[in-house]
């Protein structure tokens, strides 16, 4: 029937399939074109950009579509080619014909899609080959009539459908943040880049994370749980008066703990070595262990582990481009995707995974060695950085400090330094007593704001006064109650600094040791009128 | 009767928060001195450490060497090598305090020392165990090596002086990456700079063999010397070769200089010598201990330029440094790797180098407490041995003897930018590597970053190693 188009000129020839309804067709442009001196090599064009010579052939959809344009005569019988036709056409002892494929070199001929809004509707846009033409179609504007099994893709050519149901589920690639590869190349590339993989890496280095490590964040916080009761504890003693204990205390973590609170969740003293069975990392501890019997010989086990090191090193190197970020990265991947099917497909595509698990194995095998370290013990760059953060918070007043302590002369820190060393030194002489008092009377200055002549004549009074060693006593009883009660000593050095405050308050009333007001700092005479009166007692 | 006190005076040591606590008084002890010591809790008692440490550099700096010796007591109840980290190192702190307190006693020093035997193998053994147990000088090996790769792109001959060849594995791992260039290998040669020739042989050999199973043409020539004394012509630079240097920590030891014994003396140094304290240690030793008092002192007087106290952009000049820069930029080298401590050790005055030292070296001592058990025989020694020896030399020498001048990046960025040398930044794919080392290290305490086209390595917050590349600038 309507089966075909105008496409006698395509065909050249008339025969009977030509039952030709169809001017319908958007035979727009016939336009013969000159003959074009075609050159002899066939010349592919841009796709869309085709050769301005050639012969635009508009088809109508029914012609473009149309599956069985040849049909016998005899019975009826439809041929999608031509070919096919005159061999049938053999079988009714017909005459037949086999036509030698057209050359389409002088006429070049280039089609036009019928959908009058697609772009390849245009003549400048024309698509050069027939074939290609009626897939364009049936894609673009046609029912999806071919469906896949596995998935819900539908497809219009029956091609399209066979070539994905054959590749549907067979290899994947899953990235991190979802999106699904079935390409290997574009999944590379697509990993090399993607956001996601970059987070989650630096928040873990994953590189035998999982193997080496076992919660390590968890126990990383519940470290800073502990340490920040320490600290929080010892903080909170000099605030909370009665003298009690540190380890009495039950508070919650104050927020200085932030200070070093930072550091503390990727706790340098934790490595739980947990996991270590699962990795040769023997090697390196042999290496380690027998380094001491080693030394008179030529350190032959540790050169071993040295080229292993670099010989992951240089095989990340030997690949260039992207080829080489995705393998750097592709191992980050290996241990942090947990079953994944394509991780799987990675070791043996990549080759050096083994090595890589070699690498880590080495680098990861010197933290494994670490273990018996207790939990709940501060760094020391932790340390540090506390002593520090003491120091500063305690000397906020930071001109009494220095003011504090005077002598006949200037008052700087050295006297505060060198009165503590006499208080070492003195320590010697007498018996702890005066080495507190000292020590206290010196917090005790610099923490009220007394001028320093005042202070001058203080202290020469209470040289004096431990001297005659009356007033011990008191003080005794006052360090005592403020300092548990007890022999043993509390070292907490804002305990002693809260405790300084106590004392002030303390002293000023002096019959309640126990009323320790933290706030109760008295104006500076009424505090020292009591202090010079029980020293000099 | 009064206290005899000295001023140091330097203002950034009296503002250092460390130091305020170190001046605050401790909890008293009631009863005998010590025994409360014994039962303090690690947090506590590494706060105590401190305290004291700090009080005794105090002491050791202002000259009251008694107070010294108390305090130095105190930490020994406490410091142990083989005890917590900050226990740790206050044992070597205080060793070093106190060798540079009987520095006063030169010959008492000298006649300590005399029958201290320092075994080679040893040395090799410390310089490995570095290399293993820290990622640092890995880093530094990969960092370096992908510089001299791109910058020799191309390049038929390659001539490279390590000065301070002792670890094989750098050039191993580079001898295979050049083996699979596409261009194929060149023509390599390494020149190796060392003190010992039995570390240069065992160099040679090792190299030698991995050249041979790669089949790279290669040559190794080892040159004896230190880096002090070292004649470049024995380095046999050729024309037409692709040169490039490698200088991993060696570069701050030429930093060393009898700079503070050239100072004036100051009239108050020398009425303060006669205050009562130190009646015997002047009266015996007056030159030694006077001169030590006097660097610190005049240091506080006097507003001379130091490398660190003063603004952070004055140089020490340094007439060593200076030539030897110069005679390696005269060897027109394509590429030059300077890998050095990222650290301010050449304070003048010992309380800036003790504070600065404490930081980096808890950094340190914390890297192994977090990756080596604490009773590994290889920790102790690296800390012994490497640490400890380092910080005896920042704390307790002076003048040329100190030769672990350690300086920050930014330093000697500015005295390679004078000597004629260019910044190379590290390329991305050189920190590509160096992160994936990292991070397959296990250990998250280390970090890695970049400035100015240089690489920093931190644990956590600290700087602690520099690496950065040159090339000579016309």
């Amino acid at each position: 029937m309507a089966a075909s188009s105008s496409s006698t000129l395509f065909f050249g020839t008339k025969d009977e399939n030509q039952s030709q309804t169809a001017q319908q067709a958007s035979s727009t442009i016939t336009s013969s074109t000159t003959p074009a001196t075609a050159p002899q090599k066939k010349r592919r064009n841009q796709p869309g950009n085709p050769n301005p010579d050639a012969e635009v052939i508009a088809l109508s959809p029914k012609t473009l579509m149309a599956t069985n344009r040849f049909i016998c005569e005899v019975c009826n019988k439809g041929f999608q080619r031509e070919q096919n036709l005159q061999l049938h056409r053999r079988g009714h002892n017909l005459p037949w014909k086999l036509k030698q494929k057209a050359k389409k070199d002088p006429k070049r001929k280039v089609y036009l899609c019928p959908e009058p809004t697609c772009v390849h509707h245009d003549p400048s846009r024309a698509l050069g080959d027939l074939t290609g033409i009626k897939k364009h179609y049936s894609r673009k504007h046609g029912e999806k009539k071919w469906k896949c099994e596995k998935c819900a893709k539908r497809y219009a050519v029956q091609s399209d459908w066979k070539a994905h149901s054959k590749t549907c589920g067979t290899r994947e690639y899953r990235c991190d943040c979802g999106t699904l590869f079935s390409r290997r190349d574009s999944f590379i590339t697509h990993r090399a880049f993607c956001d996601a993989l970059a987070q989650e890496s630096a928040r873990h280095p994953s590189m035998g994370s999982n193997l080496f490590r076992n919660n390590h964040m968890s126990l990383g916080l519940s470290q800073v749980g502990s340490q920040s009761q320490l600290s929080s504890n010892m903080l909170r003693l000099g605030t909370s008066g009665a003298g009690a204990k540190f380890e009495h205390l039950n508070i919650p973590p104050s927020n200085t703990c932030n200070s070093f609170g930072h550091p503390m969740p990727s706790p340098p003293l934790f490595m739980p070595d947990a996991n270590q069975s699962c990795f040769p990392n023997k090697p390196l501890m042999h290496g380690l262990m027998q380094l001491p019997d080693l030394r008179t010989n030529t350190n032959n086990s540790s050169p071993p582990t040295n080229h292993h090191l670099f010989n992951n090193i240089t095989f990340f190197s030997n690949n260039n481009g992207a080829d080489s970020a995705a393998n750097l990265l592709i191992p980050d991947q290996l241990n942090s995707n947990n079953g994944n099917a394509s991780g799987g497909g990675f070791s043996s595509s990549m080759g050096g995974d083994h090595h890589h698990h070699h690498v880590s194995s080495l680098y990861s095998s010197s933290s494994s060695l670490h273990p018996e370290n207790i939990a709940s013990h501060m760094s020391a760059t932790a340390l540090l950085q506390k002593a520090a953060q003491i120091g500063s918070t305690t000397s906020s007043n930071n001109s009494s400090l220095l003011r504090g302590v005077a002598t006949s002369s200037s008052s700087d820190k050295h006297n505060v330094l060198v009165n503590l060393g006499f208080g070492f030194g003195s320590n010697t002489g007498n018996g702890g007593g005066m080495e507190n008092a000292s020590h206290l009377q010196g917090l005790m200055n610099s923490l009220a704001n007394v001028n320093s002549s005042m202070f001058g004549g203080v202290e020469d009074n209470n040289f004096d006064g431990f001297n005659a060693g009356g007033s011990e006593a008191k003080l005794h009883d006052n360090l005592g109650v403020s300092f548990g009660g007890s022999d043993k000593l509390t070292l907490d050095f804002l305990g002693v600094g809260g405790m300084v405050r106590n004392m002030g308050g303390g002293y000023s009333q002096r019959e309640h040791q126990h009323a320790i007001n933290i706030n109760s700092l008295e104006p500076a005479d009424s505090k020292t009128q009591p202090f010079s009166s029980t020293t000099l007692e | 009767m009064g206290p005899m006190f000295q001023d140091e005076g330097s203002s950034s040591v009296t503002s250092s928060p460390l130091q305020l606590f170190s001046m605050m008084s401790l909890p008293p002890s009631l009863g005998s001195p010590y025994p409360w010591l014994k039962e303090l809790k690690s947090e506590e008692r590494g706060l105590y450490l401190i305290h004291l440490l700090l009080t005794c550099a105090n002491h050791v700096a202002a000259g009251s060497l008694e107070n010294a010796n108390i305090a130095l007591e105190q930490i020994s109840q406490l410091a142990s090598p083989d005890g917590d980290t900050m226990q740790r190192i206050a044992a070597y702190f205080t060793e070093a305090l106190a060798d540079r307190i009987l520095k006063a006693w030169p010959g008492l020093h000298k006649a300590l020392n005399s029958t201290r035997i320092t075994l080679v193998s040893e040395e090799i053994l410390v310089q490995k165990l570095f290399f293993e147990l820290f990622p640092f000088l890995k880093l530094t090996y990969v960092l370096s090596n992908q510089a001299i790769i791109e910058a020799m792109e191309g390049e038929k001959m390659v001539h490279i002086i390590d000065l301070n060849a002792a670890e094989p594995a750098q050039w191993i791992a580079l001898l295979q990456v050049l083996s699979i260039r596409p261009e194929g290998p060149p023509h390599l040669r390494i020149t190796g700079v060392h003190q010992q020739k039995e570390i240069l042989d065992q160099m040679a050999y090792k190299l030698t063999e991995e050249a041979e199973k790669l089949d790279i043409p290669f040559q190794f020539n080892a040159v004896v010397s230190k880096i002090d004394n070292l004649d470049f012509d024995k380095l046999r630079v050729k024309t037409g070769e692709a040169l490039a240097i490698s200088s991993v920590f060696q570069l701050h030891s030429l930093l060393a200089s009898d700079d503070e014994l050239l100072r004036k003396k100051s009239p108050l140094a020398s009425k303060n010598l006669n205050g009562s304290h130190l009646p015997r240690v002047l009266q015996i030793n007056q030159s030694t201990l006077g001169e030590l008092l006097e660097k610190d002192m005049v240091n506080g007087h006097s507003q001379s330029p130091d490398s660190a106290s003063s603004s952070p952009i004055s140089l020490n000049a340094s007439a060593k440094m200076d030539s030897f820069l110069n005679a390696l930029w005269g060897l027109t080298p394509k590429l030059m790797v300077i890998a050095e401590q990222d650290s301010n050790h050449n304070g003048s005055t010992l309380m800036e180098r003790l504070l600065e030292a404490l930081y980096s070296y808890a950094a340190l001592f914390d890297c192994l407490e977090s990756t080596v058990p604490r009773t590994s025989l290889e920790r102790l020694k690296v800390e012994k041995m490497l640490f400890g020896e380092e910080i005896k030399n920042i704390i307790a020498c002076e003048g040329a003897e100190r030769k672990e001048r350690h300086e920050k990046l930014e330093k000697w960025i500015q005295r390679l930018d004078l000597a004629g040398f260019g910044n190379v930044p590290l390329s991305y794919y050189g920190m590509l590597q160096a992160r994936g080392l990292l991070q397959g290290y296990g250990c998250d305490g280390y970090k890695i970053k970049e400035e100015n086209g240089c690489v920093v390595i931190c644990w956590q917050d600290r700087a602690l190693f520099s690496i950065s590349a040159w090339r000579c600038r016309k």
